[in-house]
């Protein structure tokens, strides 16, 4: 295990080269030598520095789980399926036209506008699909620009490039919509701030998105161009287990294609993640199985029980209870996923002393490497 | 510039070698020239075109070498007398043409093609040698051995044009051609040309059209018999001579630059009493029994000459004949490793070799005197590398190509081409020219390239030329690539000069070389008539250059091509102020730190920006800042900006 910073030479030898980039964004935004371009990220010229935020905010260099739990939630990582958590519950928006344009609950939406209108933040960075489908970063400054930012493709795109694009010397307050991978990317740049970009400090709520693996654009573009009209596409889902589906909604008509066959287009980085859950933010949140239109929520720090409060005493959100099954069946799901890394990455190395990126402690390696994992699986 | 066609003959000038050969060619009364600029031979035409108009005399730039030829014979064939100037790249690409007028023979008046070598290759792709061609087509060649010969063998070439026949050759090299020295001016006459091209029908009249080389073998024939004649005659050319004792220790054997440096070397080793140096003129037919009468008297022979042993080979070859009972010669040169068969000839490559065979002792300068020379200029001297100039757009150019084909992510590359944008081998261009051949090569490898795809290739390819390269040799690759489907994409340079040889004229620009109103030729539409999308846009415009090279290139279908059009800085700033008021915030700037790196300084290079280690700041250069503004646009920080001025 490499715990050394080092520069974008070695960023892409090790990481982009191998693989292993999950195109979160964290080098791309401020760095004139990186791009990201039709899903991938690209060198423009090489830094010949020996160190760089590019490396070593990298959610696939070396990570100390504990140093960034401590950092976010006080505490070190105890490797609990679903994080640390302070409550969990089912939500969705209160307003139904906020439900309609959303992919289930709307509650990202609702807390987000929620949090610009109370100015809790100036602005919320979230994604939005270009022409092209490919979703890329934006700053949504009001209710109706979130609105944009409403819905899920399922792949891959560098949302913190968004953050490092903001302006050295900003002021404004961000809320910020991140994936498990983006949100450890998020966290390594709170544990060690950089000196030239924006302010980590204005980064005041974020909120993840559970994540089972993501597809990579540019081969899955590819399928869609030979199988769907892009232009046409209203809306992607994977609807919750057992359907074992991919939803294009195209206008009013539904076209389905077995998951199985989606699964090939997914970013072969996903495989070594532990994170289903997003473990790293304020607030995070998925589908719930079997109850349709609500999300299932994790409240993980003080900021996030303050939004939630809010949002429920101004009617932004409903909020229920999460049956007790559906809770057992997520924490399932997300040790699986965890174990699943954790055995995927020893494959890889082929040393069991050798996690890759992966900072945790002995105990919670020995845990996961021994439990059992069933076959292929997830969203 | 001195005024080579002044009237005042007996008078002492100080010429460079081209200068003087441009006056030789007035003194011998031509009415036609044509040439294709190329160092280091475009002074010749240059020269001629500031007094055409004057001396009533036809000038052009060519298209290419090739065309320039044949217009040049056109001249010779209705009796003007026509000079041909290029160098020895365009010699090369003139060979189809030579060996058919050997045959076929020439007007009533004379043709000579000036080709000017470049050893050392200082501005060239090679460094051929283009004496052989003389041997090879049987056509007369001459070489300057100094600056009143580059004048004086000019008449003396067309009369042996015109008494034999035949096209003729002077060549010379670069210390010859740039090279100034004194010459002593003669004559120019006031001809009035008439040009008419005779058609006898008489097979037995003195020149039968058509003009013709079939015949071919038969005529063949000829072509050697009037060698024989042709090196009658150079037996008694006062080009040719000899100096020194009548009985030498060593015998050199010299022509061109070399003459001057075996002077040099004898004059600096105090040898003028052992050794003797016949210096030639007439370089093919060589004078075989002047040689023969020289060879008699020494023991040793050593062979001085710029390039390849052209003299040293023919020479050797011809004793070979030589019968049993003839004194046999010790031969030195290059194939005994006394002197290279490469790079350019110096007074000190020829000391060395004459002291190793006449193994005398010699130290020229003490040994810390290189110490001393690097000393001299520190701190004075900037280092600098090859690059372009501040504000060429060129620089923006291929930043716009090397992010688009690194965005494009398929290891992407260019082929390079002849002119300035050469330099983007190297850091000037990002080193994204990755072959770099001859004149229209880029295009023709991207030909090939483009077909590859059934292999497995995947890469995309763009060829990157300049304006005057397209006219000259690029349009039929473009015709072959639409026509055959192949997938490449066509970059060309549009900065409306010819600029690396010094802004001649070319079909796309508005003057003829006579100074006149030229008919512009439309590269847009030449390459829209082909059939192929073009995009034009301006390298400036970073953003929608890059955007348009990547859309090219992801076509990936197709021959396509991109017009870069921006006038050469050099060209616009005799015009036009300065745009911009450039700053450089130093609050800004980032310098080495993480988010930038020097990217300006490090990675674009523009020698208008300064790096000051001291401040840990960019800094602008306000002497030869252009003020183009490119570099605010690349600067990640906005730190660098443009104010234009009003």
């Amino acid at each position: 295990m490499v715990t050394k910073t080092k520069g974008i030479g070695d960023l892409f030898k090790e990481i982009i080269d191998k693989g292993l980039c999950t195109v979160c964004g964290a080098c791309v935004g401020d760095c004139p030598y990186v791009v990201f371009y039709r899903g991938k990220i690209r060198m423009l010229d090489f830094c010949n520095r020996t160190e760089g935020h590019c490396y070593e905010y990298c959610p696939r260099t070396f990570t100390d789980l504990d140093a960034i739990s401590n950092k976010i939630h006080g505490t070190s990582y105890t490797g609990d399926e679903i994080g640390t958590v302070k409550e969990v519950l089912m939500a969705r928006a209160g307003d139904s036209k906020t439900r309609a344009k959303a992919q289930y609950g709307g509650t990202v939406s609702a807390l987000l506008s929620l949090a610009l209108d109370n100015g809790v933040i100036d602005a919320a960075i979230l994604s939005k699909n270009t022409d092209d489908k490919l979703p890329s970063g934006f700053v949504a400054r009001s209710s109706a620009q979130v609105l944009e930012g409403a819905g899920s493709n399922y792949m891959a795109y560098p949302a913190l490039e968004a953050l490092n694009g903001m302006p050295r010397d900003s002021k404004d307050r961000l809320g910020i919509v991140v994936t498990p991978c983006q949100a450890i990317a998020l966290a390594k740049m709170k544990v060690s701030p950089p000196s030239q970009r924006v302010s980590m400090e204005n980064v005041r709520l974020s909120i993840g998105l559970f994540c089972t693996w993501a597809l990579a654009y540019d081969r899955f573009f590819e399928f869609i161009k030979n199988n769907v009209s892009p232009a046409k596409i209203k809306k992607f889902d994977i609807p919750p287990p057992p359907a074992n589906r991919f939803d294009f909604y195209i206008g009013k008509e539904v076209e389905s294609f077995p998951l199985d066959g989606i699964r090939n287009y997914r970013m072969s980085t996903c495989a070594y993640c532990l994170d289903m859950t997003a473990e790293f933010t304020d607030i995070s949140l998925g589908s719930v199985e079997g109850i349709e239109g609500w999300n299932t929520v994790i409240v993980r720090t003080q900021q996030g029980m303050d939004i939630v409060e809010e949002a429920k005493k101004k009617g932004v959100l409903e909020i229920k209870e999460l049956p007790a099954q559906n809770l057992v069946h997520l924490k399932d799901a997300a040790l699986i996923k965890k174990a699943r890394a954790v055995q995927a990455i020893v494959e890889r190395t082929g040393d069991k002393n050798d996690l890759m990126y992966l900072g945790i402690s002995d105990n919670l390696k020995g845990k996961l490497l021994s439990h059992r994992v069933t076959a292929q699986g997830g969203h | 510039m001195p005024n080579i066609d002044m009237d005042a003959p007996g008078s002492n000038q100080l010429f460079i070698g081209n200068e003087a050969m441009a006056r030789g060619a007035l003194e011998a009364g031509i009415g036609f020239a044509s040439a294709y600029p190329g160092t280091p031979s475009s002074e010749i035409l240059g020269s001629l075109s500031e007094v055409a108009k004057k001396r009533d005399i036809y000038v052009e730039w060519s298209v290419n070498e090739k065309v320039a030829i044949e217009a040049g014979a056109a001249a010779s064939f209705a009796g003007v007398r026509a000079l041909v100037a290029m160098k020895m790249n365009g010699l090369n690409t003139v060979i189809d043409f030579l060996s058919t007028i050997t045959l076929s023979g020439i007007g009533k008046k004379g043709i000579v093609v000036m080709v000017g070598d470049d050893p050392s290759a200082h501005s060239s792709s090679n460094e051929t040698d283009s004496r052989p061609v003389s041997k090879w087509l049987d056509i007369p060649l001459v070489e300057p051995g100094d600056f009143q010969e580059a004048k004086d063998m000019m008449p003396f070439l067309y009369g042996i044009s015109e008494e034999f026949g035949t096209i003729s050759i002077m060549r010379s090299v670069t210390r010859i051609a740039h090279a100034r020295g004194n010459i002593k001016l003669g004559e120019i006459p006031k001809i009035a040309h008439k040009a008419r091209f005779e058609q006898y029908l008489d097979p037995a009249a003195p020149m039968p059209t058509p003009i013709m080389c079939v015949p071919s073998s038969f005529r063949h024939m000829f072509q050697h018999m009037r060698m024989d004649k042709v090196r009658e005659k150079f037996e008694s050319c006062s080009f040719n001579r000899y100096v020194g004792p009548d009985k030498p220790d060593l015998l050199i054997i010299t022509a061109g630059s070399g003459w001057l440096y075996s002077q040099d070397a004898v004059n600096a080793l105090k040898a003028e009493n052992r050794i003797g140096i016949l210096k030639l003129g007439t370089l093919w037919p060589l004078p075989e029994k002047l040689i023969k009468t020289h060879l008699s008297k020494a023991d040793k022979v050593i062979f001085i000459e710029e390039t390849d042993p052209f003299l040293e080979g023919v020479i050797m070859e011809y004793t070979a004949g030589f019968s049993p009972e003839s004194k046999r010669n010790l031969f030195y040169g290059k194939h005994t490793r006394h002197l290279n068969s490469f790079g350019e000839l110096t007074p000190d490559a020829v000391i060395k070799a004459i002291t190793s065979v006449l193994d005398i002792k010699y130290a020229p300068r003490d040994a810390e005197y290189m110490k001393k020379v690097e000393a001299v200029p520190q701190g004075h001297v900037m280092d600098r590398l090859l690059t372009f100039c501040p504000g060429c757009p060129h620089r923006a150019s291929f930043w716009a190509i090397k992010n688009a084909l690194a965005m494009d992510g398929r290891n992407g590359f260019v082929t390079g081409d002849i002119g300035c944008y050469t330099m983007a081998l190297g850091p000037a261009g990002f080193f994204q020219t990755r072959t770099h051949q001859c004149m229209g090569a880029g295009a023709g490898l991207a030909n090939g390239f483009g077909q590859l795809s059934r292999f497995g290739f995947n890469q995309p390819v763009v060829s990157v030329v300049g304006d005057s390269t397209f006219y000259h040799s690029i349009i039929p690759a473009l015709v072959n690539g639409v026509h055959n489907h192949s997938n490449f994409t066509l970059v060309i340079l549009d900065n409306g000069a010819t600029a690396m040889t010094g802004f001649q004229p070319h079909p796309g620009t508005e003057l003829t070389a006579m100074g006149e109103p030229a008919a512009q030729i439309s590269m847009e539409n030449i390459c829209r008539a082909i059939g192929a999308r073009v995009e034009i846009c301006d390298p400036f415009d970073l953003k929608d250059t890059t955007r348009t090279i990547l859309d090219l290139v992801e076509q990936d279908q197709g021959a396509r091509v991109a017009i870069m059009r921006r006038t050469c800085e050099l060209v616009r700033q005799k015009k036009e102020k300065k745009p911009y008021k450039m700053q450089i915030d130093p609050d800004k700037c980032l310098g080495e730190d993480c988010g930038c790196n020097r990217l300006c300084t490090r990675v674009f290079r523009c020698p208008g920006l300064i790096w000051d280690a001291a401040a840990g700041k960019t800094r602008i250069d306000e002497v030869i800042c252009t003020a183009c503004g490119v570099c605010a646009d690349i600067c990640p920080e906005g730190a660098i900006t443009k104010e234009a001025i009003a």
